[in-house]
């Protein structure tokens, strides 16, 4: 092996794994029946799911006017939630692609339950559009198709139009990102495996066999992937902010909102990696693939892009001021001190002051404390969009139509059931596939297994 | 279709530094290797089997020009020749507002194709019904296989001593059925 | 070879560049006198403007890659150590534009004209922070605090070279907290200075994304300076363990940061495109119709050129092809600083002397001319200069960085 490693790195992979070990360690949360935290977390799970179903439901039938949304607030938590599951839903492309990239072996723990994330969120974030056009059975319409009104073709310069494109696209290109990357681990739980759920495996694994050639195309393939997948994360909350950037109306428009709701993304979405690898791997007993170190460098990510996102913050304060646009001015002045200033203090609080604890090694790994603050940031980042949507449009240019917005229950239902359907897709990842990368973790086990690195060494490699 | 029975002799490895050694006595000694298989991609593999550089990133960067073809041609007829729409005083050919569309199916356009094509070109889809040697290889052990099909005794006690210079931990004939 | 020889050639070489830039300033400055001398001024400006950042920038590509455990760049970090130090001489280039702005020599910024603000409302709003006072303590506090960071770094990686990596590599972990404080210091400053260096020259036009966006163009300047300078060494014997692979990475950070950099460009246009608000359009407004060449050209040159010549693999590893696009993409984005930097102040010198500005060409700003390019050599002399003299400062390669085995063993 050619892989040399300073002395100065943690090792990735603890309990001196032998490759064996790690396919034992990996396949078993999905060889045995679920325990007892599965299966009570799987019926919430299930139980929120059927309360987001039943709020679609009533929607439907009652239609939009059940929301509180009215003429000058037409965007509330619907938008909301869908810009929050977007935004989540980057973070695993951004670790698979941009960390690949850059050559941080430390995604590799973290990569495929990262992904699985990035499509469940996708998949959650995708449906609010839809619901909020009220009529669900058209949402075809979005696409354009040969159609009997002319044909009339769908306004290609709108940019939620193009929001249709980049997250289809985005929903397809991760799933196919993630989904060949699985694939020879599919084919691990085949070989291990008798029966129906061997012909199941074989099925989903492609009849993978593992030879040369095709590990050296899949190699290629990943890369490229990544490569294509790099810009296309950048794309997608790119043009979601277009949504309110291309805009004239003050606090929306804005040049730095493409950037900066990137930034935003790439820290709710670790957020939520941490949130959700915390607690997997201690129930599914990871500690030794998904380690302190894991968790500490996804600190940093989170420490740099929180500061990024305060960055982006005070540069539109600032820009305001120095404007000198007065409906800008007050579009800022509307933020921090109009009546959706609680929101705007919770945005402040969580995602710019608290990630800054972060600056100590000793907070950095702590687990306890690690999870409450991805909780913090989940808020904070859900607050955000609420600020720049519902505070913006609470103000309009006519004092007479100024209004003031809250959710009512069917709102609440559906944010709360879009948990439910993000998690019970999630628990049933974690059943049916390897939530850690088996073969990428083997590939760099003798660059980062602690028997081959750091002080625990115990075989080390002569470089050539 | 008609089926075809190959006889395949095969060795397991222990370590992927081991199968990487022995590849490269197996192609010193004129070896005809059938195929190696592993559970992870071994690094240093390909140059040691000779393989050629894939060239999936040529599909690639065609499927992908096709897309931004594709993207741009269409909105072009649409707005300049079968609906032309102004939108907030701007010329029906609005350049800055077609990119988003045409990079994201520049994107897609290359992404699915290039999966398709190695999805395809590697024979893997669901139930592609490829032999699978020892249950193993895709969890810790390194495979090397020899086609038998037509070799005579004396071929393959060379093959025999070969796995057992090279240090394999296990050296196994299958029949495998493959359709032709 | 890894002590840098300075050789007598070479020094004669940056002398003639020094004197060609002085020789062209003098010219600019007596030839035009127009609006105070204004072409000089802004030239001036613009160089003054580009080769401070890319010390700023480089300070930054050393802080990012030790906070991010890179291990990749270590044998060539020397080159960007000599380049971030570079600050100190920049903060004394500033010099002359401080005390023109106090006495009066140039008109680059009309927010420093009493009787311009006295008559402009939205000028009298950004007095708090376009005066003399902050344009002074800013530039020299701010620049000043970043030099200490890049001292303070350059001073670390120097002890560790000496003393050995120290127990635990303490030399490294000490290195590790600086460079990851520099980096939120990098982030929150460089926007007020980059809003009194450039964005005031055009006081009423503002832009949030102005910031990264000339972030991002200083560092495709600054890696692909770093290409140009490492094939020149290698081709004198020095760096003799910087291989294909470490060229093959800088090239990826050429074409990645392109890339980044377009989509910059692309967002901060669009935006301000498709929203058509009077006072944002009228940055974009005057140069696609005054300087038309300039304009095109810049996304051709700085985007589609590069894109399309580094997207193949191979590319990355030809000598001939990546000088050829490292000097493409460093003049690109001295072009691109130009057109960032001189329509403005013409246009608000042409509107004050009540003319017209008209479509016309003007020497010196429609298109950058010989003398444009003589002050850009100049400056080029003296920061080649300064740097050759930084790289005898140390050996080339470092010896007892923690990363430099993987530096040594890396496979792009």
């Amino acid at each position: 092996m050619s892989a040399v490693v300073s002395p100065i790195r943690e090792p990735l992979v603890r309990g001196h794994k032998t490759y064996h070990q790690i396919t034992e360690d990996i396949c078993a949360p999905t060889e045995r029946t679920p325990g007892l935290a599965w299966v009570l977390a799987f019926t919430v799970a299930v139980a929120f799911l059927a309360l987001y179903v039943f709020a679609v439901a009533w929607t439907v039938w009652f239609g939009i006017g059940t929301w509180d949304l009215n003429r000058t607030i037409g965007w509330g938590w619907d938008i909301t939630n869908f810009v929050w599951w977007i935004g989540i839903g980057h973070a695993g492309t951004l670790i698979s692609a941009i960390l690949l990239l850059f050559r941080q072996k430390w995604r590799t723990g973290v990569n495929r339950a990262a992904e699985a994330m990035t499509i469940f969120a996708v998949v959650c974030a995708g449906q609010f559009p839809l619901i909020h056009m009220g009529r669900l059975w058209l949402g075809f319409f979005v696409f354009p198709y040969p159609n009997t009104r002319g044909p009339l073709w769908v306004n290609f310069n709108s940019p939620l139009l193009w929001d249709v494109f980049a997250i289809s696209t985005y929903f397809t290109v991760s799933l196919l990102f993630w989904y060949t990357g699985l694939v020879p681990d599919l084919a691990t739980l085949r070989d291990r495996s008798k029966g129906l759920r061997r012909k199941l495996y074989d099925m989903f694994s492609f009849s993978w066999t593992g030879a040369a050639k095709h590990w050296q195309r899949w190699e290629y393939l990943s890369l490229v992937l990544a490569g294509l997948a790099t810009p296309l994360v950048l794309s997608v909350h790119t043009i979601v902010s277009f949504d309110f950037a291309t805009s004239v109306i003050p606090g929306w428009h804005t040049t730095i909102f493409p950037p900066y709701f990137v930034a935003g993304a790439v820290f709710s979405g670790f957020a939520m990696v941490q949130s959700l690898m915390i607690i997997a791997r201690k129930v599914l007993n990871l500690k030794d693939y998904i380690t302190i170190e894991h968790i500490e460098s996804m600190n940093k990510v989170i420490l740099v892009t929180g500061t990024v996102v305060g960055v982006a913050y005070l540069t539109e304060l600032y820009i305001a001021w120095y404007s000198g646009y007065i409906y800008e001015q007050f579009a800022f002045y509307n933020r921090v001190f109009g009546p959706y200033y609680w929101s705007y203090i919770g945005m402040m609080a969580c995602n710019v002051l608290s990630p800054q604890i972060f600056w100590v090694k000793k907070f950095r790994r702590n687990i306890f404390l690690t999870f409450l603050l991805s909780i913090f940031i989940n808020i904070g980042m859900w607050f955000e969009r609420f600020v720049i949507i519902a505070t913006t449009l609470a103000r309009d240019f006519l004092p007479s139509s100024w209004s003031y917005y809250s959710p009512t229950w069917v709102e609440i239902s559906l944010f709360l059931g879009s948990l439910g359907l993000f998690f019970t897709l999630f628990l049933l990842f974690t059943r049916l596939a390897p939530v850690v990368a088996i073969a990428e973790i083997k590939h760099i086990l003798k660059s980062a297994g602690d028997q081959y690195t750091g002080p625990e060494a115990t075989h080390k490699h002569e470089a050539h | 279709m008609n089926s075809e029975t190959k006889r395949i002799l095969f060795g397991l490895y222990d370590d992927d530094e081991q199968v990487l050694d022995a590849v490269r006595k197996a192609k010193s000694d004129h070896l005809d290797i059938m195929d190696v298989y592993s559970p992870f991609p071994v690094h240093g593999m390909d140059e040691a089997l000779g393989l050629k550089e894939s060239r999936l990133h040529i599909a690639g960067f065609i499927y992908g020009a096709l897309g931004t073809l594709t993207a741009f041609g269409f909105m072009t007829w649409v707005f300049t020749r079968d609906w032309p729409i102004i939108f907030g005083g701007k010329p029906y050919w609005s350049v800055p507002a077609f990119i988003p569309i045409t990079f994201e199916l520049t994107v897609l356009f290359a992404a699915v194709g290039m999966t398709v094509t190695f999805y395809a070109v590697s024979r893997l889809w669901p139930g592609a019904g490829n032999p699978i040697l020892h249950p193993r290889i895709t969890d810790d052990k390194f495979c090397i296989a020899f086609d038998t099909t037509t070799c005579d005794e004396g071929e393959i006690s060379r093959l025999k001593n070969f796995f057992e210079a090279t240090g394999a931990s296990l050296v196994e004939t299958k029949e495998v059925s493959e359709e032709a | 070879m890894n002590q840098f020889e300075f050789t007598s050639r070479q020094k004669r070489t940056f002398f003639i560049m020094m004197g060609i830039g002085l020789v062209s300033m003098l010219l600019t400055y007596f030839m035009d006198d127009h609006y105070k001398h204004l072409r000089f001024w802004t030239n001036y400006l613009h160089n003054t403007v580009f080769f401070a950042g890319l010390a700023f920038i480089s300070t930054f590509i050393i802080a990012a890659f030790v906070t991010a455990w890179a291990g990749w760049y270590v044998l060539m970090k020397r080159i960007w150590e000599a380049f971030s130090l570079f600050l100190l001489p920049a903060i004394i280039l500033f010099i002359p534009l401080i005390v023109g702005l106090w006495l009066g020599w140039h008109q680059l910024y009309i927010w420093n004209d009493p009787d311009v603000v006295a008559h402009d409302e939205v000028l009298q709003g950004k007095a708090g922070l376009l005066n003399r006072g902050w344009y002074t303590f800013g530039t020299l506090l701010i620049m000043g605090l970043w030099y200490l960071f890049a001292k303070k770094m350059r001073d670390l990686s120097l002890e560790e070279e000496r003393n050995g990596a120290g127990p635990d590599f303490a030399y490294h972990r000490k290195l590790r907290v600086w460079a990851a404080a520099f980096l939120p210091i990098a982030g929150f400053l460089s926007v007020p200075l980059i809003t009194l260096w450039d964005m005031s020259l055009e006081p009423h036009w503002y832009s949030t994304l102005y910031f990264w966006y000339t972030g991002a163009s200083w560092f495709v300047s600054a890696m692909a300076v770093t290409v140009l300078l490492l094939f020149y060494l290698r081709s004198k014997g020095y760096f003799p363990h910087i291989t294909d692979e470490h060229i093959h990475d800088l090239g990826k950070y050429v074409f990645a940061f392109t890339i980044f950099w377009a989509y910059l460009w692309f967002d901060q246009f669009m935006l301000i495109w498709y929203a058509n608000v009077g006072e944002e359009t009228a940055y974009f407004k005057l140069r696609r119709d005054f300087y038309p060449v300039l304009f095109y050209a810049n996304i051709f040159v700085n985007f589609a050129l590069p894109f399309l010549i580094l997207m193949r693999n191979s590319t990355k590893r030809k000598v001939g092809t990546m000088v050829l696009v490292a000097i493409v993409v460093v003049l690109g984005h001295w072009v691109d600083f130009f057109l960032m930097i001189k329509p403005g102040p013409l246009m608000e010198a042409q509107h004050l002397a009540g003319e017209h500005a008209t479509a016309g060409f003007v020497p010196g700003f429609t298109l950058p001319g010989l003398l444009e390019l003589g002050t850009f050599t100049g400056f080029l002399g003296l920061f080649g200069y300064f740097v050759f003299k930084k790289l005898t400062e140390a050996p080339l390669e470092p010896a007892n960085d923690p990363y430099l085995e993987e530096s040594l063993h890396h496979h792009a």
